[in-house]
């Protein structure tokens, strides 16, 4: 195992940096990120007065579980988590439908109108959120789209669809055209190529693009702010807890709200492979 | 002429009906759903709000002459360059640590990864735990101190602060390495793509050569690196000046920042949807510039080296 690190590898540069240098940058990033999430599952069990004055103690010796019973039992998280896990899927299926096929076609134009394009699709996205929500919140009040699943839905597709579109360019860009045209000489149909050889090739650059988008909106809080009134995203539940300031029961929330998503990041990380990004680099 | 190459353009699109098909979805939900409200937006902050003139600068005037945004302004792009200096250096010492082979680089790569399912406003809670008055930076802090003043000659009385509502570079810093947390895994995996993208047979040639590994590290991994450094400044740049739901938790009223300010002029009690749409298309205005000045003036001088 330890034969391994101090091996010099030609393919990277780090594995001959000195040992414990190395050691202690490793130490740090995760301590760096752990932090965090410890501390907030640590307060959402702690009792009473841990959490407070000078010096909160940074260990929990008799944790408890009320807080996240009185989170749970009180059941207003339940409708959130619905609402939040519903637009979150529909949003993803909805961008992929979109984006995929579209930017498909932009991977086979010209370089020259390809690139305007894409640009194009970014400079939207420079764009404050607020400077396209406000409008579209007054538009969808008119057509009766406000707490409404779908109007939240559609609100999410305007961050996602550039960025998809923007990843996808870049995967598709990476699949030969001799293989449509390979296809296409098999006698199969226009459509027959893409549905059979072209997305198939695309499916893991679309798998981790939808994994963001996915993400995006789990995560969104403008749009949802904006398009609620009475029916809270998970976003908009914590914020609320925040406001009013109960240290543990918004740890509790919050804990909520994260710890079943790490599990899925942990389960999916493996599909979160850097070389899915680099396509959208080279084009 | 005209009619010659409309007739082309026609029998053009007939030709790739299928293609056309495809793409249509798309660039109809943009315009439809994101052209047209920048559009409005624009024409709201154009309009007097007091007898509807079109177009008027007063809501830009009004704008520049208050010292509340000019303060946000300068709020936002100190965030942006703390906050873009730490994500770069940081993700890119984290991605040079990933690349590298280590007992457990899986655990360790899954575990950089967790931040990406943390929503903004939960890292927002996050981060108020850590920076606030009884918070646990101040916790370890003191924890330091106290071992500190076991040293012979050492005295470190260590005053508890509150780093988010202390104001200036202390709250700015605080937004910034909130930021940093949340985003660290995008700019990792973007910098550890630029790195599985350089050849190995690179490398051989330096070692012929005797390299030594840090004129390893500048002379050949970060050059190569530069077209991944760009790509993660200009996304993350985009984001950073927009900052807003971390400034809204931890900074609240004590340091505006453009989102935050935007927010304030909206909502009520203040209900200025004009002013707020300025300050909008005046926060695009700033990320288009920076854009501008980085890769005109970094990003030409990078390639050029490399």
């Amino acid at each position: 195992m330890i034969a391994a690190v101090s091996g010099p590898s030609l393919r990277d540069d780090v594995g001959r940096f000195p040992r414990w240098l190395f050691g202690v940058g490793v130490v740090l990033s995760v301590l760096f990120v752990l932090f965090p999430i410890y501390l907030l599952v640590m307060v959402s069990v702690a009792p009473g007065g841990a959490v407070f004055g000078e010096r909160p103690a940074l260990v929990v010796t008799e944790p408890t579980l009320r807080f996240w019973r009185r989170v749970i039992e009180r059941g207003d998280l339940w409708l959130p988590l619905v609402k939040s896990l519903t637009v979150a899927s529909a949003t993803t299926l909805a961008a992929v439908l979109i984006a995929s096929p579209a930017a498909y076609v932009i991977s086979r134009l010209p370089i020259g109108v390809r690139y305007t394009l894409v640009v194009g699709l970014l400079v939207t996205r420079m764009f404050p959120e607020f400077a396209i929500g406000v409008s579209v919140a007054t538009r969808f009040a008119r057509l009766g789209l406000v707490d409404d699943y779908v109007g939240l839905t559609l609100a999410h597709l305007i961050g996602s669809l550039p960025f998809i579109a923007w990843i996808l360019v870049g995967t598709f860009e990476g699949i030969p055209r001799d293989l449509e045209e390979a296809a296409g000489v098999d006698g199969a149909s226009r459509l027959g190529t893409l549905g059979r050889v072209v997305f198939p090739a695309a499916a893991p650059g679309i798998a981790v693009a939808a994994l963001f988008v996915w993400l995006y909106s789990w995560n969104e809080f403008l749009y949802a702010r904006l398009l609620t009134t009475s029916q809270n995203t998970l976003p908009l539940q914590v914020f609320q807890a925040i406001d009013r300031g109960a240290k543990q029961q918004m740890a509790a929330v919050a804990a909520v709200l994260v710890l079943p998503i790490l599990l899925v990041v942990y389960a999916l990380q493996r599909y979160l492979r850097p070389g899915a990004l680099a396509g959208a680099v080279k084009g | 002429m005209g009619t010659a190459r409309g007739r082309s353009l026609a029998s053009r699109i007939r030709q790739h009906r299928v293609e056309v098909a495809l793409a249509l979805p798309l660039f109809a939900y943009v315009v439809l759903l994101t052209v047209a409200p920048i559009v409005d937006t624009i024409r709201l902050s154009l309009t007097a709000p007091l007898d509807a003139r079109f177009p008027s600068l007063v809501n830009y005037q009004a704008l520049f002459a208050s010292e509340v945004f000019r303060t946000a302004v300068l709020n936002t792009v100190l965030v942006a360059l703390f906050s873009l200096g730490l994500q770069l250096g940081v993700g890119l010492g984290v991605a040079l640590i990933l690349h590298a082979r280590f007992p457990f680089r899986g655990s360790v790569r899954t575990v950089m990864l967790l931040p990406l399912g943390v929503p903004t406003v939960v890292a927002g809670a996050v981060m108020l735990l850590v920076f606030s008055r009884s918070g646990y930076l101040n916790a370890v802090l003191f924890a330091f101190a106290d071992a500190a003043n076991y040293l012979p000659g050492v005295e470190w009385r260590f005053v508890p602060l509150s780093w988010t509502v202390a104001g200036g570079w202390r709250t700015l810093l605080t937004l910034a390495i909130a930021d940093m947390w949340k985003v660290l895994p995008v700019v990792t995996l973007i910098f550890l793509a630029g790195l599985e993208s350089i050849p190995p047979d690179v490398y051989e040639a330096a070692d012929v050569d005797g390299a030594t590994r840090w004129r390893r590290l500048i002379r050949i991994t970060l050059p190569l690196l530069a077209p991944y450094a760009t790509m993660a400044i200009i996304l993350r740049a985009i984001d950073a000046f927009r900052i807003f739901e971390l400034a809204l938790v931890l900074a609240g009223r004590v340091e505006p920042v453009l989102g935050t300010y935007i927010w304030g002029r909206y909502a009520p009690p203040t209900n200025d949807p004009y002013t707020a749409a300025a300050a909008a298309i005046s926060l695009f205005g700033l990320i288009i510039i920076f854009i501008f000045l980085y890769l005109r003036l970094v990003a030409a001088r990078m390639e050029v080296r490399a």
